[in-house]
Order: C-alpha cells, then structure tokens, then sequence
C-alpha cells in the first residue's frame, strides 16, 4: 500500500518524561480511503496522535512521513501540497474562531491562499456550496460574528472548511464531543458522507465508541500511549478481546431497560510495573506473565488484533502491520 | 456606547483632561504671539497680570506664551518616544513571542538586562556625551532608545497566551505564513491592549523627558516644561518668592500626567474584559 | 404514595435584557419523592441548569425567579430569608454543581474545604472529631483516608468530584441535585462516580436530581425523567416508560439519536436547531422540528397535562 501519511514507529514523550506514545506505526492509504476510528480516554494519546500527523509537533522517536517524505523536513512547496491534502476539524467550536473577524473568514481564507477559485464569484459559490453540503443555510451563516452563533453551527462550518480542500484526508479530534447530542448524527453524517461522496479518508479520534461503532469502518482502541486493540468495528466492538475494552463497553449506559450497570464494579488497583503489560494494574484476568512482559499484538484473525497475552495461541504481528488490519475489505 | 462611558468614568475623566490641554494649545496659539516665549521678549519677572496672565520669568519670557508654546513640545517628545517604544517593542515582542526558540532568548535577553540599567541614568550618559544642544526631536530619540525595553516584555507575554488559541492553528491550516498569523491574526486582537500600552508609553517618555529637562539635560533653547523646571530651578525661584514662575508649568505638567493616567486606566478596562463589570 | 420532599410549583426564571427579557424556566412543576431519583434531561439552553440553581435560590441578576414556588417539606423557600435559605443550602438540599471538579480551591486541602463546609453552617468540631466525620466521608464516597490531606491538583478527576460529592452530603441532606457530575470523565470512572452517588443517596436517605443531557446515563440511573425543551417540562414519565414508550416527539427523536452498540444502522439526528429562548417559535415551541407537527402546533401551545400516574406531557397529539 503506498501511503499518503504515515507514522513509523513513532514515539512521543514530552518533557518531564510522559509518555504520550509508545512505538506506533500506522499507515494511512493513498489509493482507498479509509474511515478509521481512535477510540481512547484522556490520556491514551489519541490527542498526541493527532497532533502528529498535523505536523503540529515531532516524535521522540521515529519519523512521520508524508508522501514517503519526512513531515519536518518538507521544502515549502511539499508543505503546501500536505497543508492542501490533510486538513483538521478539532474539538472545541468556540476557540477556532479569531472573535475580532466574522466567520467568513475562516472559509474565505482557504480559498484565497490555495487558489482554489479563480474569481470572487466562483470562491463565493464554493464557499455556500460547502456549507449546504454540511446542512447550513449561507444566508444564515455568512456575514454572522462567531458569538451569534450556536456551538452546533459553529463546528458544522468548521467541517464545511475542511471540505472546501478537497483534501485526501481529514483528522477529526473529537468533532462531536462539544455539541449536543441531537446535532451529533448531522456532523457525522456529514463526515460519512464525504468519505462515501468525494473519497476522502477520515480518521475519527474520539473517546465515544458508540458513535465510533456507526459512523467507523474499523477501530483502534489506545490505552495508555498504546494499542490494546484494533480491527473492524463488527470484530472490536461487538466481540471485544482485551480486558480493556471489555471494560469499556461495560461501562458505557444503554438506553434500554436493561440495566448493564448493575452490580458494583470492582476494579482492582494494584502498583504498576514500568515493563509489564500497561493495563495490568487494573486487569481481572492478568497473570505472572503480564507483570514482567508486554505483550505484542497478536492477529487473531485477517481484521482484528489483539495486544494481550490471552491471545497467545495466535501469531503474533508486528507493529507495521497494523494498517493491514484496519483495511481488510468489508 | 454613551452607556458605557458612563460607568467607565476613568475613560471619561482621561479624555476630558487631555481635550482641555488640546483646547488650551489651540486657542492659545491662535491668539497668543508665541515669539514672546523667547528670552528678552518681554519685561521680567512681572506677576499675573491682564498683560501677562501668567506672568513672566527672569529672562524676559512671557510665560503664557511659553505654556503655549512649550506643552506641544513636551508632548510631541513624548508621541514620538511613547510611539517608537511601541512600535519597536511590539515588533519585537510579536517575533520573539511567535518564532520563540533563539529569536526569542535573544529579545528576551537584551530586554531583561536593558531593564535592569537604571534609565534615567542611560538617558543621563547619552545627553551628557552628544556634543552641542539638542533639538526637541533628538530629545524624543534620546528618550526613545530606551522605551521599547518595557513594551516588548509586556507585549510578548500577552501574544504568548494569544498564539496558544485554537484560531492560530486555524489559520496555520488555512495556509497563512507566519507573518501574516501576526498581522492579521494576532494583532487585531491585541489592539485595545497595544492602544492601552501606548498611553502608558507616553506617559513615561514625558517623565523621562522632563526629568532630563530639569537636570539641563534637554533642548536648551526650546521653551518645553521641563526647561522651565530647570530655569526656574537655576534662578531659585521659589527661593525668591516667584510663584508664577514654576505655578504654570507645574499645573500643565499634572493636567498632562492626570489625563494620561486616567486615560490608562480607562483603556485598561477596555482592554481587559474582566475588569468589566458585566457588559 | 408518600409525601413529596420537594415540590416545584409552576417556577418561571426569566433574565432581564437590555433587548428584552427571556424566559429560562417557563412554568415547571414537578415533585420528588423521597429516595427518588429523578432526572432532569435537556440539551443547551433548554433551562435545566437554571431550573436547578433556582431551586436553590440561586439566581443571579440579570436573572430573576418571576412566579411560582419550590416547597421543600413543609417550607416554602420563597417566603424564608436570606439567612434561613443559607442554612437550608448543602443542610437540606445540596448541589453538586457543573465543573465542580474545577472549582475546588487549588491552594487549600481536601480536609480543610470539608471544615469550611461544616464551619459555615455553624459547626465547629474538634479536631479529632472532625479527622473522624471527614475520614467517614471520604469512606462513604469510597476514598481513602489519606485523600484528605491532599491538595486537588494531586487527585484524578474520579476522584476529585467525589470528594465534592463528599462535601455535598457533609450535612446530610434530604436533596442532592448533581449538575452533569460526569461530564468531564471517561465512561469507566464515570460509572465508578455514579455508583458512588448512588450509595451514598441510599445510605443517607436522601433524593437525587440529576441534571444531564447524557440519555444512557439517565436510563441506567434514575426512575424517573423529566426532559426539558425551551424552558418547558416537556414530559415527565417513569424511565422505563420513556424508553419504550415516549409520549412527546422530542423525547422520541432523543432516543432515536442515540447510537446503538448493537446494530450498525446510521446515526438519526434531530432537524434544525434548538430556539434561542429570546426569540421562540408561537404555539408549540417543538413545532419547526416536529415530524408530526399539525396546524394546532403552530399556533396553541400545549397545556402540560397528566397522562397517568406519574406522567405529564406538553404535546397536543398525546
């Protein structure tokens, strides 16, 4: 698979010796796009991921490439081109915004420095076309202030922004996580739908499986600056193998006269180990192994793989392989 | 907006002082002869009369025609320092603050160690070692040199919080270069606290400018208020009972200072929302 | 059937303008058992917050509470003053408000925020009585003893909004209302914390409100919701007749949004945008939104009726 953007080995630790990552390699396709899900809580470095691949900050370790190019170390031409094919939709609707212009600011602007229309009247009409196609109305939108705009609207044109590029691919971080519910499904959907529509690859960071379950075609699940699991949605999410994601979906409440939060969960707590598995400390099914050892991921079938010593009996996988999981045909 | 000038009363206080002044030196030099203000133009030392209002000095100058005069004279030096400490404070304080790394140890450097010379004394040694008289514009420059010191710091931390917001990376994915993301992005937010900055540059370039006056450091020839300080300093006027002599430029001196600093205060509140009780 | 331990009769909050006042809170009613849970649930700007801050008589201007009343037992909270509702607040009903992990004083400890609590209301115990009620604190919220001496920079987020829970119910209180408690948690702690407040409402006796818009949570933890809309309780019923049985459309389309873990059948939202309170559509505020809007909709809006036994709607289809 020639890849667009990648991350070979990397590792992120940032001052004061967090360990944000650890040794994560991961290929986004050039050819076929994909709709990837990260699912992982604060701290899993689902954040520091993103981070990297924007080219916000560099790795520790390893290198991320662009287009078989190191991301540090890219002529300005290069740079423009990876500005232009990898674009942003982040978490927080309201920081996004410069409150001293209006929000045509944000959308006239791509347009002007990409050239992406070669009249006022013709970046007029990209602008307005991208804002139907993320439900908004122009006439309600344009020519508005940021603080005379609902949070929904405001990340809604920040998604049409990123669509004005056509880019290959768009890093969401959380794009749901600040807006109601209700409004959750339009920007997903909207999000599907320019995967489906214009090819464009999605990877969606999020700490929502739920969501991730239906709008994802397959997951990586991070703990702790690591993969625990990773695979299509179908396998990970509805026959979970590593302890943590059995956790997980334990504990997220159902709508449903089922009550799955019944008895008390016991989480036991033990001291951590700098090298054994990174969930031992709160694994009910760890072993004298988990303590001393981490476990690589094992590929226990063509699209799901599991980083746990319950696994064992299958083969294990290197790193590098993990897009291959990711990308099985459906 | 009328609203809001009458509950910031600072604001209002500021600019009612400083519009007196500008009225003063308006009228006063359409209607007063200011070559009066030269030495040997008028009888000395005549007290407040109908003739001489605020009376005249020891060498012959009218003293109302020196307030007219002079007070734009100290005010120009203390726009063109006050100004020039901005302007260079600010771009140097946006460099640092954006680029950070070694641009930004550098800046940082020569400011803190530029702070921590005592400036008046700088100021002392550079007017003391330019040969022959300055001109009030050379004052401004000598009193500019120093005055960027203080607004690149203050400036600099406020552009290091700024740059941390999400519509820089924005507008760092829009394609904008690092220069324009100061320009067009960072800047226009930091107006208000640029404008605030800027007053209080003034401010200090006039105490800079008159504290040199005084110690006969400045334009000799030129009728500023601080040279009357000092004139009225070498003649012992108080001594010899010559109220009017130092009364007038000491009164346009606190007019000046007042306004300014309720000015500052004033810009302050607009300038940092939080200050705002409930807009 | 028991008396209620609160009442809120027919409360309006409105917040003065200079453009114009909008109303927040728009003739709620509603009652709480004791031992109950019940929930308040609503997306952003549909009043909640305020509702709960009202209760406590808590507004602030350019807020106001207009009409109706909260009874908690026998006491009307509108005639008591100042001081008295002072007394009544964290000793009768108590908050555990919105971001409450964030607004603990960084530079004073677990153990020393706990005293200020009881010290307000008048209670100064000595300092071995006082390491004794805190350590028992803690140990209701699940905590160990050594978390008192702990400044909240050094605690998890579980953590830290449980021991605000643990000042909440420092006086035992027969009312805790828990503003969005989980908001900023991930979905393990957050279960851990809910459990948490879960026992200690038992063991203290006490009813619960809780204030979300998380709908999962609200089935797995209350027995019954009241979902807010506009200002307006929209509908209140049992939660497990809300699941399978909604009687007001908005409440069907909240649950419809929901993504599901077991099929993968697309995501449903809800069309158009929630009303600014200061410019509401006539009649039914629900009306721009509604699949099942009629002409009567646009123009009359819905009387909150009862439905049932425990159960009041605002709709004119049900």
């Amino acid at each position: 698979m020639t890849a667009l953007l990648e991350l070979k080995d990397v590792s992120k630790t940032f001052a004061g010796g967090k360990v944000a990552l650890e040794n994560l390699s991961l290929a986004i396709d050039a050819e076929q796009p994909r709709f990837i899900a990260v699912v992982g809580e604060s701290g899993s470095g689902k954040t520091t991921l993103a981070r990297l691949l924007l080219g916000m900050i560099e790795p520790t370790q390893g290198e991320v490439r662009y287009g078989g190019d190191d991301l540090s170390r890219l002529s300005g031409v290069r740079r423009r081109a990876f500005r232009r094919e990898v674009q942003a939709v982040f978490q927080d609707p309201y920081e996004v915004y410069n409150p001293f212009y209006r929000v045509d600011h944000v959308l006239r602007t791509p347009v002007r420095k990409f050239r992406l229309a070669t009249s006022q009247a013709a970046g007029q009409d990209l602008i307005e076309t991208a804002l139907r196609s993320v439900g908004l109305r122009p006439e309600e939108i344009l020519g508005r202030y940021p603080h005379q705009l609902s949070g929904g609207q405001r990340q809604r044109i920040m998604v049409a922004r990123a669509l004005l590029l056509r880019p290959r691919l768009i890093v969401a971080d959380e794009p749901v996580s600040m807006v109601d519910a209700s409004l959750r499904a339009t920007i997903l959907g909207s999000l599907r739908r320019m995967h489906e529509e214009m090819r464009i690859s999605i990877l969606y960071i999020t700490h929502d499986l739920a969501t991730a379950y239906q709008v994802a075609d397959s997951i990586i699940v991070l703990y702790r600056a690591g993969v625990v699991e990773a695979g299509a949605v179908e396998q990970v999410v509805r026959a979970p193998r590593h302890p943590y994601t059995q956790l997980l979906i334990g504990s997220i409440p159902r709508v449903s006269t089922e009550r799955n939060w019944v008895g008390e969960q016991r989480q036991p707590d033990r001291s951590v180990t700098a090298s054994g598995c990174r969930f031992v400390s709160r694994c009910p099914a760890m072993t004298e192994r988990c303590v001393g050892e981490a476990p690589s991921l094992y590929r226990v079938s063509a699209d799901h793989a599991v980083a746990c010593f319950l696994q064992q009996e299958s083969a294990e996988m290197p790193n590098h392989e993990l897009s291959e999981v990711l990308t099985q045909p459906a | 907006m009328r609203r809001y000038l009458r509950r910031n009363a600072s604001l209002v206080i500021g600019l009612a002082l400083l519009g007196l002044l500008c009225v003063f030196m308006v009228v006063g030099a359409l209607t007063v002869d200011t070559s009066n203000a030269q030495a040997l133009s008028v009888p000395a030392l005549q007290p407040p009369s109908w003739d001489y209002p605020f009376g005249t000095d020891r060498q012959g100058r009218d003293l109302l025609a020196v307030m007219v005069a002079g007070t734009p004279l100290t005010l120009r030096i203390g726009f063109i320092a006050g100004f020039f400490g901005v302007g260079i404070g600010a771009v140097l304080a946006f460099t640092a603050a954006y680029y950070r790394g070694w641009v930004d140890s550098l800046i940082r450097g020569i400011a803190d160690i530029g702070l921590t010379v005592p400036g008046l004394l700088v100021l002392i040694i550079i007017a003391v070692s330019l040969k022959g008289t300055l001109t009030v514009n050379e004052m401004a420059l000598v009193v500019a040199s120093l005055a960027w010191l203080n607004p690149t710091r203050t400036i600099r931390s406020q552009v290091l919080t700024l740059r941390e917001r999400g519509f820089v990376e924005i507008a760092r994915l829009n394609g904008m270069s690092g220069p324009e993301i100061i320009f067009l992005e960072l800047m226009p937010n930091l107006l208000p606290y640029l404008a605030a900055t800027l007053v209080s540059s003034v401010s200090a370039a006039i105490l800079a400018s008159v504290g040199l006056e005084v110690l006969g450091l400045g334009p000799v020839e030129a009728p500023t208020l601080g040279m009357t300080l000092y004139w009225v300093n070498f003649n012992a006027a108080i001594i010899n009972g010559w109220w009017w002599w130092w009364t007038a430029p000491l009164v346009v001196i606190v007019i000046v200072f007042l306004g300014l600093f309720f000015l500052t205060v004033g810009l302050d509140e607009v300038a940092n929302p939080r200050l705002r009780r409930a807009i | 059937m028991s008396e209620p331990i609160l009442r809120v009769d027919r409360l309006r909050v409105a917040y003065h303008h200079p453009r114009g006042a909008v109303r927040a809170v728009d003739e709620v009613s509603f009652s709480l058992r004791p031992h109950e849970r019940f929930g308040l649930a609503g997306e952003s700007g549909s009043g909640k917050s305020t509702m709960a801050l009202a209760i406590l008589r808590m507004i602030k201007p350019p807020g106001r509470i207009e009409g109706g009343e909260v009874w908690l037992e026998d006491t009307r909270l509108s005639g008591i003053d100042d001081a008295a509702i002072r007394r009544l607040r964290l000793a009768g009903i108590a908050m555990v408000p919105q971001g409450s992990m964030n607004s603990l004083n960084p530079v004073v400890r677990i153990r020393e925020q706990i005293a200020d609590a009881l010290s307000d209301h008048g209670l100064h115990p000595g300092r071995r009585d006082l390491a004794a009620r805190i350590t028992a604190l803690l140990g209701q919220v699940g905590l160990p003893p050594e978390v008192a001496l702990k400044y909240p920079h050094e605690l998890s987020g579980g953590m830290k909004q449980r021991a605000c829970i643990a000042i909440a119910i420092c006086l035992r209180p027969k009312v805790i209302i828990a503003d969005e408690p989980t908001s900023a948690l991930d979905v393990v702690v957050q279960r851990q914390v809910m459990e948490t407040l879960g026992r200690v409402q038992a063991d203290l006796g006490a009813a619960i409100i809780l204030v979300g818009h998380d709908m999962g949570l609200m089935a797995q933890f209350v027995d019954r919701l009241g979902i807010m809309y506009a200002g307006r309780l929209v509908e209140v019923a049992p939660i497990d007749e809300i699941i399978t049985a909604p009687h007001h459309p908005y409440t069907r389309l909240l649950i419809d949004s929901l993504p599901s873990l077991e099929h993968r059948g697309g995501l449903r939202g809800i069309p158009g945008l929630a009303p600014l309170l200061r410019d509401l559509p006539s009649g039914c505020a629900f009306h721009p939104r509604c699949p099942l809007v009629t002409e009567r909709c646009r123009t009359e809006k819905p009387a909150v009726r009862e439905i049932g036994p425990d159960a009041t709607v605002a709709c004119h289809l049900a």
